[in-house]
Formats: structure tokens, C-alpha cells, sequence
């Protein structure tokens, strides 16, 4: 109805337009344009206006549902607090891991190198070329390199150990940034909502909320990220156990 | 003593698994989560479960109950190792019947303290 009368409105005024350029009027032809133009501003601004009114009635409720202000204040804290601690995990394994190397680089060396110069005095003595006095040596040499063997074995064991229990890291650090991949797609579809309002593709769809958490397990524990109800340490466990009758 | 280990993650499985060849277990057996660890422990005679909880498919808690629930496996001490450290989670366990419960990240003593344990329970 409205557009119908709009184009009736116009027509008229076109008609008149031409009527008065007929006429040569040049005045009150100008004075039809102006009013034209004025008209069609008219429209433009009340429809900026709706739209402007629609928009921000969408994100103040976009806002109110409390999901976007928590990530911001919540969860995007947590998250960067999460990855620094993989950063630091990642770089005490990867440093105990080294150390322990280090420990037994000069271990393994010292004996390569006494069996090395045993097995030259042995095939020595095997040839028959080694005197009695260098065979007593010898057989003492051989003595203290297998008690030192078994010493250093046993070391090196415990430093592969340390090696291999360092590698825990992996299992911690993987929950922690499956627990941050979950947040970055929350924060997606936050996003992906948001455009869609400001687009005016779409309304707020569902309940508006981003997609929750699949995964409510708290997971490993992260220095500077409370978790309620949280213990501290394998102690605290066999406490609260040890309470219930354990 | 056969024994299986549940973790979704590889490397913790080898660790776990190394640490239990260096205290003398030597038949051991693994699985990456509760779905695939319960056909095993239906089917072939383990005497012990070590279980992490956070696993997709099914986790170790959903595991510890069905073990508890089948009369071939009520018997079967499982020793919870998991990164879980809120208390209520702990408690759920303890109600479910768990045998001991080790956060992540532990050590090697602390796997053999636990296991050393659940055995003088188990012999008493």
C-alpha cells in the first residue's frame, strides 16, 4: 500500500516535472527535483535508523546472555595461562630430557674408551705378548672396569628412566590443548553468531548460547587456573582417600 | 600377573608400560579407551587394570563401574591414573570402587608405593 502510493506520489511529480520543463520553467522544475530528493533522503534516514535500533537491540542481548563477557573475562585468561604452561612443560621435559643425555654422554665415552684400550691388552695377552707384571695390571684393570660397568649400567638406567617419565608431558600438554581447542570453537561460533546479527543474515539463533562444552572433565591441573574443588598434590589424594576409609 | 593398561594417550601407555616391566611385570596389555578395554577384560583373564579417566568413547570412571558390575570382573583391583584432580572426582571413584588413585604427573616411586599397597591389601 505504502509503495503504492509512494509511486503514485511520484508520478505526479514526474508529470509535473515535465510539465514545467515544457513550460521552460526552469524555477519551479528545480523546485520539483528538490522535492524529490528530499524525499528519497527522508526514506534513507528512517531506514538507517531501523536498522541502527535492530542492530544494537541485537547485540545488547547478544551481550546479556553472559556467554561472550565470559570468555572475554574468563576463559581467554584461563586459555592463555593453559598454553604458557604447555610452553612450560614442554621445555622442562625437553630440558630433563638434555640433562639426562648430558649425564650420560661422558659415562658411556669413559666406557667406550677403558674397553677399548682392555680389549688391546687383552689381544695382546691372548698373542702371548704381555708380561707377567702387565697381566697382574691387566687383571686388576679388568676387575675395576667391571665394577664400574655395573655402577655405570645401573646409571644409565636411572637416566633413561628419568628420560622416559619425562614424556608424561605429552599426555598433560595434549588435554590441555584439546581443552583450548574446545574454547577457540566457542569463540568461533560467538563469532560466527555476531556477524550474523551485524549482517542481518540471520537472528539470534536457538538459545544464543555458543556450543557448550562437550568436555566438563577439569583436567589437568594448570598453575593460576582455579578450578573449584581442586587438590594440590598425589598427598592430598591419599588424604581425602584415607578419610573415606581407604 | 597380566595386566592392562587404558590411556588414550600413547606415549603415557608406554610409560606406564615401561614402569611396570622395570618393577617385573612382564605380561602386559593395552587399550586406548574404556570401549576397547572392555571386550579384552570380558574376554581374556587380566588380574589388574590401570586406567586413566579422560577418554573419549568411554571414559575410566564408565569402565571401573562395568567392571565392578560384571561378577567376572567385581574382583579385579584398578588403580586410577589420571590428571583429575578435583575432589569430588576423586570421591566418585573411591564410591565406584577404585583400588588406588595416582594424579598426573607422578613418579615411578609413586606407581610402586600404590601397586606395593593394592597387592598387601589383595594378599591380606
Amino acid at each position: 500500500m505504502h509503495n503504492e502510493e509512494n509511486e503514485s506520489g511520484l508520478l505526479e511529480k514526474a508529470r509535473l516535472l515535465v510539465t514545467h520543463l515544457e513550460n521552460k520553467d526552469k524555477d519551479k522544475a528545480d523546485a520539483v527535483l528538490e522535492d524529490l530528493a528530499s524525499e528519497r533522503e527522508m526514506v534513507l534516514f528512517q531506514e538507517v535508523g531501523q536498522l541502527t535500533r535492530e542492530l544494537h537491540d541485537n547485540l545488547s542481548s547478544f551481550a546479556l546472555d553472559g556467554d561472550l563477557v565470559n570468555l572475554k573475562d574468563n576463559e581467554i585468561p584461563d586459555a592463555k595461562k593453559r598454553l604458557n604452561y604447555v610452553i612450560e612443560m614442554t621445555e622442562d621435559a625437553a630440558n630433563k630430557t638434555l640433562n639426562a643425555i648430558d649425564e650420560i654422554e661422558p659415562v658411556t665415552q669413559g666406557m667406550e674408551a677403558s674397553s677399548q684400550e682392555l680389549s688391546e691388552k687383552w689381544n695382546k695377552f691372548m698373542s702371548r705378548d704381555l708380561t707377567v707384571d702387565q697381566f697382574k695390571v691387566m687383571a686388576s684393570e679388568i676387575s675395576l672396569y667391571l665394577d664400574t660397568s655395573s655402577k655405570n649400567s645401573k646409571f644409565v638406567h636411572e637416566k633413561v628412566n628419568e628420560i622416559v617419565m619425562a614424556q608424561g608431558f605429552q599426555d598433560l600438554t595434549g588435554q590441555i590443548i584439546r581443552k583450548v581447542i574446545t574454547l577457540v570453537q566457542d569463540v568461533e561460533s560467538s563469532l560466527v553468531e555476531l556477524i550474523s546479527i551485524a549482517g542481518k543474515h540471520g537472528s539470534l539463533n536457538g538459545d544464543g548460547k555458543a556450543n557448550k562444552h562437550v568436555d566438563e572433565l577439569a583436567g589437568p591441573t594448570v598453575p593460576g587456573v582455579d578450578v573449584e574443588g581442586e587438590v594440590n598434590s598425589q598427598d592430598d589424594v591419599d588424604d581425602l582417600l584415607s578419610s573415606l576409609g581407604f | 600377573m597380566k595386566i592392562l593398561v587404558v590411556d588414550d594417550f600413547s606415549t603415557m601407555r608406554r610409560i606406564i608400560k615401561n614402569l611396570l616391566r622395570e618393577l617385573g611385570f612382564t605380561n602386559l596389555d593395552e587399550a586406548d579407551d574404556g570401549l576397547t578395554a572392555l571386550p579384552k577384560l570380558k574376554g581374556g583373564s587380566y588380574d589388574f587394570l590401570v586406567t586413566d579417566w579422560n577418554m573419549p568413547g568411554m571414559t575410566g570412571i564408565e569402565l571401573l563401574k562395568e567392571v565392578r558390575a560384571n561378577p567376572d570382573t567385581a574382583q579385579m583391583p584398578v588403580l586410577m591414573v589420571t590428571a583429575e584432580t578435583k575432589r569430588e572426582q576423586i570421591m566418585e571413584a573411591a564410591q565406584a570402587g577404585v583400588n588406588g588413585y595416582i594424579i598426573k604427573p607422578f613418579t615411578a616411586g609413586t606407581l610402586k608405593e600404590k601397586l606395593d599397597k593394592i597387592f598387601q591389601r589383595s594378599a591380606g
